[in-house]
């Protein structure tokens, strides 16, 4: 366990709250290139959304636009506490890290006793009025914080090599993913691998420890498969990626979403006239395999288009990264990037058949709350550490 | 901070990496890879074969010899019910009590035909769906219609069902369908044209198989989309059917009808009659008549008993029911006598030989010869029949007329005598009097336009057909002549049998000069089939042209329109002079009453409808004497050849002769002051019947059905081919289909 209580907080953060960039107003120094991108995903998601559930929605006699209102209802929510997060200084932000990672650890605890198993993760805590969290959403961006306050700490105060952060930063990611295991969502546990990864490759980790890291991951992942720790689903998805011939549910799942996306061809079928999608014949097409709906009804343009958002989104958090004056600000944006990039590539992946099947979704695209309100609170974060960079000379 | 930047810039790499496989990716599947985009429409869509209705068959004035009922069948889809919260189970219950089936046969039915499940089952596609109940009743379809949402999966489609309406009426030529088989679907797929589907039928038969390429149409295809479970969703589009053409004939019903009565009156009468020669009754099995224009090789009649309904073929056949037509212990059927039969000819076979003989110039038509009461031939002594004789010489019309044997031996004798000749110094015989005969088309399938299989050759007796026959047999003959057939029981026969295969074991082989006595007056192993003997009677008629008899004359597509007339094929004109078919046509001529045969026409109008005629008699071994006649007539302009024969009735004079008499009565209404003659005015149509364009006759459409194109009311207009009549007010016609009708596919 990592001994909280020595965390100090820098005495930079204990002085007067640093100026915001240059004297300019607060809207003017928002990376409002990073911020569209997201809204324009977050957007053409909940048309994407709508038009995977429409068809559903009206067979079984619904609002066909319920999804879609939800889905926009979810980014006004996602967009108040990513402002939320933005607006308090990310260095006051860094001393409650403590405090957001245990409460992520409480979520997480409380799902395995309170929660509901839906498509076979236990990773759901049903609230009143239909709403449901996913504390595992959350978890991402505890670990993010905790992890980036934890290395910045170290180095800034001792000021040295870091070698014996790793088994620290190893231990304060373990609960979470173990817990997280335990569902067991092994898609939210390869974010976090990747995310650990990618902070400690910049936190300027030996590439010993990383190229280390990386085969006891392999090794990890090989003994799940191997000695049966997965579920039999999961173990039905990696099958169906080396083996898209099979019949399981889930190879079949990846065989209509490709159909899907390749029936689009370059400018799609037009949205809400997507034979695959309008025929209901992707399972999961709003959540999982939403990027389907957009390859055959919007075409290459369409997808494309998409993917070229996630480009610039990313694009802009590397940005932040690099222009972070201090290092818990450039982990974290690091982090972030890490998170969001993983989950980009798994997702689109795994509808291209390029990716085995782990049921994450797709940053602001894919429909749902939780996932939504993390994604927004990881923009948060990244406008909250651009916000408070000094304009520099471009390096 | 240096390392830190080296890894920030490691980061940025991997992540643009990322970005652009997805891209990559994304392009391949998108623009560069086709496949799965063809796979997503064979998933996402579904083919459903709408028939193609049949063309009809019909006569030469229109009346149909074949054509389409609606059926209205009940069918159910899997994909449908599968759907519901019970699998269906509660449709099928109700649907079981409509249909009055067990609900337990209900769901064996429907189920798909895997490994392990026994029949019942569902052979078919699994999206295509599978039909319960053919011919349903109106009130049966009108309780699913009413109740639609009690019976969702349930369709109701109207299907043509082929029907033979003339019964037994020219059943043999028309033929029957059956349903197509795998192989002939493969087949046709690889050959181009429509190609064949699971549900079409297919001519097994007669005109059926003949114009089967004709009359089969274009079967249409409505593409549904599905649904991930299968079930249709909506209709992508449709391709009406293609109906098949019409193939009118020249066979005429009436005259058909007027044919096949004579035969059955005539077959009762004899078997009334006792033969003083056999000591009983005539057993009087089989006939046929034959009926054609000798003008135009056109057949109008082939009448043949006994008969059978191709009716029975709709809709599958079991194995009893096709053995019934189809075994030499229920007489067979199914083998046309005036197409397929094989008889001896007897002394209508004597155009052939009187043609050789003269134009051979071994007899003059102003010479004269003898007719003996017998002729010692070889180690033979041959008889006339009854030896009769006439005293002096005689002309060829006068041995003609009195069908004198022993006049004709005698040139039979001559004709073998100079070929053996030639056989013995090493040459090739001449064999002119077999040469005539084959001019004439014996010997040879006359080339109707029914399927090859469907009509036979006969035989004509010669040196090498009998070596042939001989080196195929000798076995079997030596056999015989070793054993001494123990299983017969008579010793005088079992003496005789001996015998001959004593002699066949070891001369077999040799065509001896009895034999091509036999030859020369239709007997012994010389056998033809009653339409070969009308072709060439025809021949004799037109001035020596033999003609293929064509039934067909012309097929009209759907929308009326002629596409193609179909002309007979002339075979040949028989090397016989004009002036020697002018005299065996006056040696036969009716009027003098010294014609055999003639003696049957007492009291017909002979000024009116002048016409001639030779009787045959012929026998064979171990049974009574076939009856023939051979016969023209001429009412005005147009001219008939209508031949009759009928087995073990005895003399052509006695049988065959007064039932071609009948023929003519219906054909020229001479039957009573009331009776309508079969033609109108003695005469053929000289036009085509009007066909009405397909659109006022039988398709398939559907009645009630789960997909939404099809309209849910009963009264609704029938989706897919061109706009017909609201199918259900047709069903008052299926039901008279219904009595053929049997379950479709399974059962």
């Amino acid at each position: 366990m990592v001994d909280l209580g020595r965390v100090i907080t820098p005495p930079a953060i204990r002085s007067a709250s640093r100026p915001l960039r240059g004297e300019l107003p607060a809207w003017r120094r928002v990376d409002w290139i990073l911020l569209l991108a997201a809204l324009a995903l977050a957007l053409i998601g909940s048309l994407l959304v709508w038009s995977a559930t429409k068809q559903r929605q009206l067979a079984l006699g619904l609002d066909p636009e319920a999804y879609f209102k939800k889905h926009l209802l979810n980014l006004v929510i996602g967009a108040v506490l990513g402002t939320i997060i933005a607006v308090i200084d990310y260095r006051r932000l860094r001393t409650w890290a403590p405090a957001i990672y245990v409460a992520a650890c409480f979520g997480l605890l409380a799902v395995l006793g309170i929660g509901s198993t839906i498509n076979g993760a236990h990773s759901w805590i049903v609230l009143p009025a239909g709403f449901q969290i996913q504390p595992s959403e959350f978890a991402k961006f505890g670990l993010v914080v905790s992890m980036a306050m934890l290395l910045a700490e170290r180095r800034e105060r001792e000021n040295r090599r870091v070698g014996a952060d790793v088994p620290l930063v190893l231990l304060l990611a373990a609960i979470p993913m173990g817990l997280i295991m335990l569902q067991p969502d092994l898609g939210t546990v390869l974010v976090f691998v990747f995310t650990i990864l990618g902070v400690l490759s910049v936190a300027g980790v030996s590439w010993k420890w990383i190229v280390a890291l990386i085969m006891v991951g392999i090794i990890v992942v090989y003994a799940a498969v191997a000695f049966h720790i997965l579920k039999s689903y999961q173990l039905d998805r990696f099958k169906a990626f080396t083996n898209p011939q099979g019949n399981s549910t889930a190879a079949y799942n990846v065989d209509q979403a490709r159909i899907a996306i390749a029936t689009g061809g370059l400018t799609g079928q037009g949205l809400f006239h997507g034979k695959q999608t309008q025929g209901r014949f992707v399972p999961e097409q709003q959540t999982d395999f939403v990027f389907s709906v957009a390859g055959e009804e919007l075409g290459l343009v369409g997808a494309g288009g998409i993917v070229v958002l996630f480009a610039i989104m990313l694009w802009r958090a590397l940005r932040i990264a690099g222009r972070s004056p201090d290092l818990f600000g450039k982990l974290a944006a690091v982090g972030v990037v890490s998170w969001l990039a993983f989950q980009t590539f798994v997702n689109i992946g795994m509808t291209l058949g390029i990716m085995p099947v782990t049921g994450l979704p797709l940053p602001f695209v894919s429909y749902g709350g939780s996932s939504m309100f993390a994604d927004c609170m990881a923009i948060g974060l990244l406008q909250n550490i651009h916000m408070r960079t000094k304009i520099a000379p471009r390096r | 901070m240096e390392r830190v930047s080296l890894r920030m810039l490691v980061l940025r790499v991997l992540v643009a990496a990322l970005v652009v496989t997805l891209g990559a990716r994304l392009y391949y599947l998108q623009v560069v890879d086709k496949q799965l985009a063809r796979s997503a429409s064979a998933q996402q869509t579904r083919q459903v074969i709408l028939p193609a209705p049949r063309g009809n068959i019909v006569d030469d004035t229109g009346q149909p010899l074949a054509d389409n009922q609606q059926s209205l069948v009940i069918s159910v889809d899997r994909s449908v019910l599968a759907q519901q919260s019970d699998n269906g189970k509660a449709v099928l219950a109700r649907l079981a009590d409509v249909i009055h089936v067990p609900a337990s046969q209900l769901k064996n039915e429907i189920r798909l035909c895997t490994r392990g499940v026994s029949k019942p089952c569902w052979t078919g596609s699994p999206v295509q769906p599978v039909p319960v109940a053919t011919n349903a009743t109106d009130a049966e379809v009108l309780r699913i219609s009413e109740h639609r949402e009690d019976f969702s999966g349930v369709d109701v489609q109207t299907l043509p069902v082929r029907e033979y309406p003339q019964r037994g009426n020219s059943s043999h030529e028309v033929g029957y369908v059956g349903a197509v088989t795998q192989d002939e679907i493969d087949a046709a797929a690889s050959e181009p044209g429509p190609g064949l589907h699971d549900e079409d039928t297919i001519g097994r038969s007669g005109l059926e198989k003949q114009y089967d390429a004709q009359l089969r149409g274009t079967d249409g295809i409505r593409t549904v989309s599905v649904d991930p479970t299968g079930a249709a969703t909506g209709t992508v589009s449709t391709t009406a059917p293609k109906p098949g053409d019409t193939l009118v004939t020249s066979l005429d019903n009436n005259v058909e009808s007027i044919a096949q009565k004579a035969l059955q009156n005539e077959l009762v009468s004899s078997r009334n009659t006792f033969d003083p020669k056999s000591g009983q009754n005539f057993a009087a099995p089989s006939g046929a008549v034959v009926v054609m224009d000798p003008d135009t090789g056109r057949v109008l009649a082939l009448a043949s008993y006994p008969t059978f309904d191709p009716n029975v073929f709709t809709g599958g056949i079991s194995q009893s029911e096709l053995a019934k037509l189809d075994s030499p212990s229920a007489n067979t059927p199914m083998v046309s006598r005036a197409v397929q039969g094989q008889f001896a000819p007897g002394s209508t076979f004597k155009l052939s030989t009187a043609s050789a003989i003269t134009m051979d110039h071994q007899l003059g038509l102003d010479q004269k010869g003898q007719c003996p009461p017998s002729l010692q031939i070889g180690n033979q002594k041959k008889t006339n029949f009854d030896s009769e004789s006439l005293p002096g010489d005689i002309s060829l019309s006068e041995a003609l007329a009195f069908s004198c044997d022993t006049f004709f031996y005698r040139y039979a004798i001559q004709a073998w005598n100079s070929d053996q000749k030639l056989v013995d110094n090493g040459k090739k015989p001449v064999e002119a009097l077999q040469a005539m005969a084959r001019a004439y088309g014996f010997g040879s399938a006359p080339g109707i336009d029914l399927p090859a299989g469907d009509q036979t050759s006969g035989a004509i007796v010669d040196r090498a057909f009998l070596k042939q026959q001989w080196e195929q047999n000798k076995q079997q003959y030596c056999t015989n002549a070793k054993q001494g057939y123990p299983n017969v029981s008579d010793p005088s026969r079992r003496a005789y049998l001996t015998e001959i295969a004593k002699e066949n074991c070891t001369d077999g082989w040799r065509f001896t000069i009895g034999e091509s006595a036999d030859m020369a007056i239709g007997q012994g192993q010389t056998t033809v089939s009653p339409l070969q003997l009308a072709t060439a009677y025809c021949a004799l008629i037109n001035g020596g042209t033999l003609y293929e008899p064509t039934i067909g004359k012309a097929l009209v597509d759907p929308q009326g329109k002629v596409v193609q007339t179909i002309k007979p094929t002339v075979r040949r004109h028989v090397p016989v002079s004009q002036t020697v078919l002018n005299y065996i046509r006056n040696s036969l001529a009716f009027g003098n009453g010294g014609v055999s045969g003639e003696t049957a026409f007492a009291g017909y109008p002979l000024n009116r409808f002048p016409m001639g005629g030779k009787t045959g008699t012929a026998q064979v071994f171990g049974k009574q004497d076939t009856s023939w006649f051979a016969s023209w007539s001429r009412a005005g302009k147009q001219r008939y050849v209508v031949v009759g024969m009928v087995e073990q009735a005895g003399t052509g004079a006695r049988a065959a002769a007064p039932m071609v008499r009948q023929v003519y009565q219906g054909m020229y209404g001479l039957g009573g002051p009331k009776a309508q003659p079969a033609l109108p005015g003695a005469q053929m149509p000289s036009a085509l019947p009007k066909i009405a364009p397909y659109a006022n006759q039988v398709q398939s459409g559907e009645i009630v059905g789960s997909q939404p194109s099809a309209s849910a009311s009963p009264h609704g207009q029938a989706a897919g081919p061109p706009s017909g009549p609201p199918a259900i007010t047709q069903t008052t016609r299926s039901r008279r289909a219904s009595r053929y009708e049997r379950r479709r596919r399974h059962g």
